[in-house]
């Protein structure tokens, strides 16, 4: 039996428990006037967990132990003594006897293959009996027990609360398990990284070039994981000629819109800004590429640039401020919101223009709350992915030229990770440890912009 | 008066003399001049910001316009008609069995794709197999199935043109292609139509056979996995941190991460996915399974913060209200808090979606970027995503695949702006103030 189709039938088994167990709970009579202590509902539903949540931890569990079964009562069988040593040979000729079996694979490359494939299926088709059988007897054991024990008096809702309240605990600490996750992936990996290279030079050392060499002889293919262009790379792009975009423009919209713009034009512009936030990066990237890099390599070459690249930073760096706008516009304007309004009302009264009051009162007044915004929209520019991958090239160059190609930590990644290589090579963990500095980089920036944030609020509160 | 009572002050005359004291004189040609200054700059300030507010929106229309306009025509498809001579051609097969169940067979057996060949020779002339899609015996095929009886006459059967001769008929291609078309044109056997194929093909190496619906479909199940995932354990999640949770270290730890993780490049959730799913639970590559776990990580959070504002806009009368009247700390949330703030949670919800829908780098990293030429048929079978989709085609050298990436991203947005749209809807139409 499938597993969806026994998921389906425990699950059918808790409904029926559900119906029976309520059922049965509303001919409760009341005794001596006093009325049972939970309502039907918390019955049937008492009986109904019982029923399912042992069951499923059960398949759980046996989807995780049931191959294992199945491979070592094959390799008990006479024919699995013609196997190869292991090793990649027997791992791929097991993996034909999978295919054979579950029919994804429709003739064998491998002999010894079609000897075991039989076997194979008979003990799939074993454990699999086995397993259907023990979670319904399961979930028909659990069910019986729990309704054997519903009587008038029976405290079914406490209990079934207590359920409800693990499992609201359980939903919440995933995102502990998700943080410990990504911190315990990426620094086992970036360990095994800098077994292989000094961390000092990875962070410090100027020339990144991933290719190790296969064989001892090759030429120029030593590997250099110097990863300081990189860095060079994110911040050019990231946090100067994305920022150099977005900050003005963003600022200035988010000023006029709520200084000066009529309610109606607010009302239509404010969500108009707010879809450049809502467009997927990919389709930045790919009009980054298509349009505004050739027209910069044009126009960098019409003014006498010939070197300019047809992948510049300056392409992915325009169209990266762009996407910040919003990100940068609503923190500002939430900042510039948040500036008591007894202060622009007493510049006013002294005479200043509305534009004065603005450049010498609200956004000094605003700054910190700007600042964190700031922060925040580089920390998500220089965690953007595509844009740079489809604009920005791949050479990693050391440059101050805009038109020049540079490449970036999130470029690399996806460079260093797509592609066929095996696991354990320092070109593949090398991804990794660039996740770990940009994991940390992005985290710290994030709790000193929320700090800054903070801290101004509770000035004007 | 006031002069008088000026001047009686008393003058103390330890003092020194206050400097005098002329009063501004407002009309002079100084102040007006300085007034006239500070009204222009503060006419510039202002076109400054309205010129910041145009430039965005400008570049967001610049956007999409160049999406549309090039996507557009990646939607409509030239056709050549073919004449096939079945009688004269070197196909072998017999109506008869194309009626019974051996029909694929005989199909796959017979050399259809010679026979289109020879046909488009007969038709165009010698390298006239050049002008036709390399899927153009498909569409014979497709026809003979249809209607056997067309293999005992001669038949005529518009068949999708090659991508230089579609591009030229769009006015987009190379002199020689365009003289081509030109001359096919003339003979009249040329029409433009819908591309159907597009809708309800997968990926293929030529841009005249690619479709979206491989992708499409891949990213339905994608997101499938991640709703069904992320929306359960964020709104327990968010119902726990705003109702239940006491005051502790634990509380602090759950609420530090969930918003670290909303921050957190997406790219990093992909080396998570790659190195817990892949390589230590050694789950399925590219399959939609993994990048809707991996998805449902990213989203989840973004889940939860809105779905705590949700909760947290529910008035204190109606918990007190509830507890008042009996009910259960666990009835008050359920029966009461959550029903009203549902319309709340579930807008933040589709918001979070939305941009799981469009996100590329992370399903980049656990291998959804192979080249799958069939739609998938399940969770656990190789699968694109459309966003992947429109990356890969991006990378395409050959230059049918600009307007099919184009069109690739308008159903892509369109997708986005239908989700943003019900977003919008639910938040007006349900969403109370108290």
């Amino acid at each position: 039996m499938s597993g969806l189709a026994l998921l389906l039938l425990i699950l059918g088994l808790g409904i029926v428990a559900w119906g029976t167990a309520r059922a049965k709970a509303s001919r409760f009579v009341p005794v001596g006037g006093q009325r049972a202590h939970s309502r039907p509902n918390y019955h049937g539903w008492y009986v109904a967990l019982w029923a399912a949540v042992p069951a499923l931890i059960f398949l759980v569990v046996w989807s995780s132990v049931a191959p294992g079964l199945v491979m070592g009562t094959v390799l008990d069988t006479p024919a699995a003594a013609a196997l190869p040593a292991p090793g990649m040979e027997r791992s791929a000729i097991l993996a034909e006897v999978r295919g054979l079996a579950d029919g994804t694979v429709a003739a064998a490359f491998n002999p010894v293959s079609n000897t075991l494939a039989p076997a194979y299926k008979a003990a799939s088709t074993r454990y699999a009996i086995i397993g259907t059988l023990a979670a319904v007897l399961l979930a028909f054991a659990g069910g019986a027990w729990a309704f054997t024990r519903l009587t008038p008096d029976f405290r079914a809702r406490t209990r079934v609360e207590r359920v409800v309240m693990g499992a609201l605990l359980i939903a919440s600490l995933i995102a502990i398990l998700t943080t410990l996750g990504i911190v315990a992936s990426l620094l086992f990996e970036s360990l095994r990284f800098f077994a292989k290279v000094n961390p000092l030079e990875f962070l410090f050392g100027l020339t990144w070039s991933p290719q190790t060499a296969i064989r001892a002889d090759q030429v120029g293919s030593s590997g250099a994981f110097g990863a300081v262009p990189l860095f060079w790379g994110t911040i050019f792009i990231g946090a100067i000629i994305a920022m150099i975009v977005a900050i003005p423009l963003g600022l200035m919209s988010a000023i006029y819109l709520t200084q000066y713009a009529k309610p109606t034009t607010r009302k239509w512009m404010k969500p108009i800004l707010e879809i450049l936030a809502g467009v997927p990066t990919v389709v930045y990237g790919y009009f980054a590429a298509l349009t505004i890099a050739p027209a910069l390599r044009t126009f960098a070459v019409s003014i006498g640039i010939t070197s300019a690249s047809s992948e510049s930073a300056l392409a992915a760096g325009l169209v990266m401020g762009v996407m910040i706008i919003p990100f940068v516009s609503s923190m500002a304007d939430d900042s510039i919101a948040a500036v008591p309004q007894s202060m622009r009302d007493g510049s006013l009264a002294m005479g200043a223009t509305t534009s004065e009051t603005i450049r010498k009162v609200l956004v000094p007044a605003a700054l910190p709350g700007v600042v964190g915004g700031v922060l925040l929209a580089v920390s998500r520019a220089i965690g953007e992915t595509m844009i740079v991958v489809m604009a920005a090239g791949l050479a990693a160059n050391l440059t101050l030229n805009p038109f020049a190609s540079v490449t970036t930590v999130t470029t690399q990644i996806v460079q260093l990770l797509t592609g066929d290589q095996e696991f354990d090579s320092a070109k593949t963990l090398a991804a990794f440890a660039l996740g770990l500095v940009l994991f940390l980089v992005t985290l710290a920036l994030n709790i000193v912009a929320l700090r800054v944030v903070k801290k101004y609020r509770e000035a004007y509160e | 008066m006031n002069s008088t009572l000026v001047a009686g002050v008393p003058a103390t005359g330890a003092e020194p003399p206050a400097p005098a004291r002329t009063p501004t004189d407002w009309r002079g040609a100084k102040m007006q001049g300085s007034i006239r200054r500070r009204y222009a700059a503060e006419r510039r300030f202002r076109l400054l910001g309205l010129g910041a507010v145009l430039l965005s929106a400008g570049f967001l229309v610049f956007l999409l316009w160049t999406m549309v306009g090039n996507g557009a025509r990646g939607f409509t498809q030239t056709e050549l008609r073919l004449d096939v001579d079945f009688p004269a051609s070197t196909l072998m097969i017999d109506p008869a069995a194309l009626a019974g169940p051996g029909k694929d067979a005989a199909l796959a057996g017979a050399d259809i794709e010679g026979a289109t060949t020879a046909a488009a020779t007969a038709a165009f002339g010698t390298d006239g197999e050049r002008l036709l899609s390399d899927g153009a015996w498909l569409t014979v095929r497709d026809a003979i199935a249809a209607d056997p009886t067309i293999l005992r006459r001669k038949a005529q059967i518009w068949v999708p043109a090659a991508t230089n001769i579609d591009l030229a008929a769009k006015g987009d291609a190379a002199p020689e292609d365009e003289a081509a078309y030109a001359r096919l044109d003339k003979a009249g056997v040329t029409k433009t139509g819908l591309n159907l194929t597009f809708l309800k093909n997968a990926d293929s190496t030529d841009p005249t056979l690619v479709g979206v619906w491989g992708a499409l479909k891949g990213s339905l199940l994608t997101m499938f996995v991640t709703i069904v995932l992320a929306f359960p354990v964020g709104v327990l999640s968010a119902l726990y941190l705003e109702e239940y949770a006491p005051r502790n270290r634990w509380t602090d730890l759950i609420e530090v991460s969930i918003n670290n993780l909303a921050a957190v490049p997406s790219i990093i959730f992909g080396l998570l996915g790659l190195a817990v799913f892949l390589n230590f639970m050694d789950m399925p590559r590219s399959a939609p399974i993994v990048g809707g776990l991996t998805l449902a990580l990213m989203t989840m959070p973004v889940i939860v913060i809105a779905g705590r504002n949700a909760i947290k806009s529910v008035p204190p009368s109606i918990r007190d209200a509830a507890l008042g009247i009996g009910a259960s700390r666990v009835q008050v949330v359920f029966h009461h808090v959550l029903p009203l703030a549902l319309p709340g949670i579930l807008t933040g919800t589709i918001i979070g979606m939305a941009r799981a829908l469009g996100e590329t780098a992370p399903l980049l990293m656990i291998g959804m970027r192979a080249f799958i030429a069939s739609p998938p048929g399940g969770l656990t079978e190789p699968a694109t995503v459309l966003p992947v989709q429109i990356f890969l085609w991006s990378d395409e050298v050959s230059r049918g695949f600009v307007e099919k990436t184009s069109a690739a991203i308008i159903v892509l947005l369109v997708f986005l702006m239908l989700m943003n749209g019900i977003a919008i809807y639910l938040r007006n139409r349900f969403e109370r103030r108290w």
